[in-house]
């Protein structure tokens, strides 16, 4: 196992680790202010995907096609969010997580037909855009300098959510709700507000991230369910509704999944639920997780 | 000796919440807490029963150690405590709350098969008696006045068949009616089952009506523990309270 | 656990009132329905028979999916793993070692009881909100393990083939066993949710760290739930195989999960046949529906919503509810 090698796996392990951290994040934030866990989050993304696609189609823009697409359909998904919080959430947060979960369920179930419905069952794609078209040859070894723009937005993410969360008003607002959600009611801050904004920046980086993952070539169906499942291990080693925790739950994911995939493609689903398994035994709130009590 | 503490330290971050606190319970007796708000009574209930683990030191049950014994373990071995919000079972009835109780007690839960009402009949129903709910029976836990909600809050603890039994705030909210008949229904069960009790209180008449011994807690530390007499003329105490017990 | 209150809080009611009424004025419904059953393949077509067949192993599968909602108080999403397994145990020894039937029969709910022991060990570490995401993500990897798992399980073709001993080939008998073993099952689990056993999970429900403190380890007890909930979903699933005559992975997918989920809470989680009277709906409805569109998952999403919404206890629930308001009328009046 030479070091080109691994040093190849583990540069692709970055890369998705930052697609992961990219979708994950919007859960986590929506989680820790709301404390609600959006279970149609990975049908956002999906969402996001094919209708990035549809508009990269229609819009027709050379060069930079895929990245209006990308905006456009990130947008669309965030208005999509407004939706949804303003019709269904907003009424469930009175009542218990169990009608939450269901409903949110019930919206994969629902928007999984929509995607089904408009645009079937076939596996859609985008050409790499430029500049990131070609590979880059690390150590003889070919690596898409896509995943290089994926990574740098991922990086982008990670300063835009820090600065949002620890140096904006409205960062220290979301913290203290996600301490004390009643005392910052009482501090006459408009809590139903302050969920929805929360809720369409969730959606609107999920969305973003959708878009984000149409070069890549499999956006198709079930892309919610697999999503949703990786976001869910990245949430639970890293410490649910913490942003620290899903950055290094998404880079540990993104490893383990890479160095899978070279190892054995069809396990490296299972190789992720191992090391999920192991932080349950151990800690099950996650690395960065606080304990229930 | 059927309880005992040894230097128990807990600390919440900066804040020492219980410190160095050695403390003991003898069997038999009506053993009262007291200290004036944030001197960490519930907190030192906490580590007795499990809720919190300490960071330091040992707590003792009848000679055997439990710090690190987990919340079941405890009430099996014939600690309970009661909590101070009340209506644990909301939508079960009375009866079915006691029933519940008895049989977690029991090896008897671990039955899959045979119905459960058969089970503890005449148990049930001495407990309601014991406590005074014996008319609502079959009432909703949360439909019951909040004094009854205290009785039943304190039959269920009784439903475990406890040797210790730690009762947080017993009168908390209750009226002065409420309140005496409490104090008698504590004292007879002491005297007629056996039990130990530990309590804590902000209710001075009833702290100084039934306990035998009172330990006063003040910002962490134990600052007094005698019999009551001892308690009211101890100087440390009467600074605390600012101008002494009642 | 405000939805719980709301369903729950009518079957509270109708239990305590059956406390007090004889135990054959109760259940002549119960006894009807039976005869009823007994009666059908007289009185029906051998398609709408079918039909009821489905119905009737659905049911279980939903009985047991809310032996852990309705009455212990976790939403799992992952039920269909055990429900499948349960079918491709059956399957696979059946159709590539060729053992017996009722042996194969037998390690199908075998299999399913210890993936639930093995899952649950992981599950009920958590409550609540990760319960349910870990009960998905488990779902999940046993579907994908099946479906890649190409030589061994078949993957995406599924096993054909399977097929019940002489006789019970014929639809009609093979329904008739599925009614004795529904029967059978419902009945083992209506006394376990009034076993001892039983009211801790109500508990549990209710109020777990109360429980806690009154002696009884919450995990253990849990696990245990888990896994009579797997073997009867697994139980639900090995009469499913040689019913249908064959297993695909569809069997094991997370809209699959959501079946019981979906058919509970039309039905109402606080009482215990409220799944099965919402499993009978859903399952005539959908058939029903399948003359028009394969747009099954959206129809889903929707009655969930709808339900949420606008029948918070289920039908069940609601008529319940009717009818304990109308007793309360005519005692007052």
């Amino acid at each position: 196992m030479s070091f080109d090698v691994l040093f190849n796996q583990f540069l692709s392990g970055i890369a998705r680790g930052a697609l992961l951290f990219l979708v994950a994040s919007g859960l986590s934030l929506t989680f820790g202010v709301l404390r609600v866990l959006n279970f149609a989050h990975g049908s956002l993304y999906m969402l996001g995907a094919f209708l990035s696609y549809s508009i990269w189609k229609w819009l027709l823009i050379p060069v930079y096609g895929f990245y209006v697409a990308t905006l456009l359909s990130a947008l669309a998904i965030a208005g999509i969010g407004l939706l949804i919080e303003y019709t269904i959430l907003r009424r469930l947060y009175a009542r218990g997580w169990p009608e939450q979960l269901l409903a949110t369920y019930a919206l994969i179930l629902i928007i999984t037909d929509i995607v089904k419905w408009f645009w079937g069952g076939e596996f859609l794609s985008i050409p790499r855009p430029e500049p990131f078209t070609k590979a880059v040859f690390l150590f003889d070894f070919p690596f898409p300098s896509y995943n290089f723009f994926i990574i740098i937005l991922g990086l982008v993410l990670v300063f835009f959510l820090w600065w949002l969360v620890y140096k904006t008003r409205l960062g220290d607002i979301i913290r203290a709700a996600a301490h004390d959600r009643d005392m910052v009611s009482a501090l006459g801050i408009p809590i139903p507000w302050l969920f929805t904004s929360i809720f369409v920046l969730g959606a609107f980086i999920a969305g973003l991230s959708g878009a984000v993952t149409a070069p890549y070539g499999a956006v198709a169906l079930g892309m919610d369910i697999e999503i949703i499942i990786e976001c869910f291990a990245v949430v639970v080693i890293g410490g649910m509704g913490s942003l620290p925790g899903t950055l290094l739950g998404s880079f540990i994911v993104g490893q383990v999944y890479s160095f899978g995939i070279m190892y054995k493609p069809e396990l490296a689903l299972a190789f992720i639920f191992m090391v999920m398994a192991i932080v349950l035994i151990i800690r099950p709130w996650g690395i960065f997780g606080r304990p229930e009590r | 000796m059927i309880l005992e503490t040894k230097k128990l330290v807990k600390e919440f971050g900066k804040l020492l919440a219980t410190n160095n606190v050695s403390f003991s319970v003898n069997e038999g007796d009506i053993h009262a807490i007291i200290g004036p708000n944030g001197a960490g009574k519930s907190t030192f209930f906490n580590l007795i029963t499990g809720y919190h683990f300490p960071n330091s030191g040992k707590v003792f049950f009848k000679d055997k150690e439990i710090t690190k014994l987990p919340p079941y373990r405890r009430c099996r071995l014939g600690i309970t405590r009661s909590f101070q919000i009340t209506s644990i079972y909301p939508k079960l009835t009375v009866y079915d709350s006691i029933l519940m109780a008895l049989l977690s007690r029991q090896k008897a839960t671990l039955n899959l098969f045979s119905s459960a009402e058969k089970y503890f009949r005449e148990e049930v129903w001495g407990i309601l008696e014991d406590v005074g709910l014996a008319d609502q029976a079959h009432v909703n836990g949360d439909s019951i006045s909040h004094g009854d909600k205290k009785r039943l809050e304190l039959a269920v603890t009784l439903g475990t068949k406890p040797e210790l039994l730690l009762l947080d705030e017993p009168t908390c909210g209750m009226s002065p009616e409420e309140t005496e008949s409490i104090m008698i229904m504590i004292k007879n069960l002491v005297d007629k089952k056996g039990l130990t009790i530990l309590f804590t209180e902000h209710d001075m008449g009833v702290v100084f009506g039934i306990a035998r011994r009172i330990s006063v807690l003040h910002q962490g530390s134990l600052i007094a523990d005698g019999t009551p007499e001892e308690v009211r003329a101890s100087e440390e105490v009467q600074k605390v309270y600012l101008g002494g017990a009642a | 656990m405000g939805y719980f209150r709301e369903a729950g809080k009518i079957g509270m009611k109708a239990n305590n009132m059956e406390i007090k009424t004889s135990w054959l004025k109760s259940s002549w419904w119960i006894i009807l329905l039976i005869a009823a059953g007994i009666a059908a393949p007289r009185v029906i077509s051998e398609f709408y028979l079918l039909i009821l067949g489905e119905a009737l192993i659905m049911s279980l599968f939903a009985l047991s999916f809310n032996l852990l909602f309705g009455h212990m108080g976790q939403l799992p999403f992952g039920q269909a793993a055990f429900y499948g397994l349960g079918g491709y145990g059956i399957a696979m020894l059946l159709t590539k070692y060729q053992i017996n039937f009722w042996l194969s029969f037998a390690a199908g709910i075998g299999l399913a009881a210890l993936a639930g022991l093995i899952i649950g060990i992981f599950c009920v570490r958590l409550r609540g909100i990760y319960f349910s995401i870990l009960t998905l993500a488990f779902g999940q990897l046993i579907f994908v393990i099946i479906y890649k798992w190409h030589d061994f399980t078949g993957g995406d073709d599924g096993i054909q083939g399977v097929f019940p001993p002489e006789f019970l080939k014929t639809p009609v008998s093979y329904y008739y066993f599925i009614l004795l073993v529904f029967c059978l099952a419902a009945f083992i689990l209506w006394r376990i949710t009034n076993s001892p056993f039983g009211y801790i999970l109500k508990a549990m429900r209710e109020n777990s760290e109360r429980t806690e403190f009154l002696g009884i380890p919450i995990a253990r007890y849990q696990l245990v739930a888990f896994v009579i909930s797997a073997t009867f979903a697994g139980l639900a699933g090995a009469l499913w195989a040689p019913f249908y005559r064959s297993v695909a992975p569809s069997t094991l997918m997370w809209i699959k999960s959501g079946e019981p989920v979906m058919a509970t809470i039309l039905g109402g989680a606080g009482l215990f046949f409220g799944p099965v009277l919402g499993t009978f709906i859903i399952t005539f409805f959908h058939a029903y529906i399948l003359g028009f569109t394969h747009f099954w998952p959206i129809i889903m999403g929707a009655l969930i919503l709808i339900v949420i919404f606008f029948l918070p206890g289920g039908v069940l629930g609601f008529i319940k509810e009717k009818l304990d308001n109308r007793k309360k009328k005519e005692q007052q009046s």
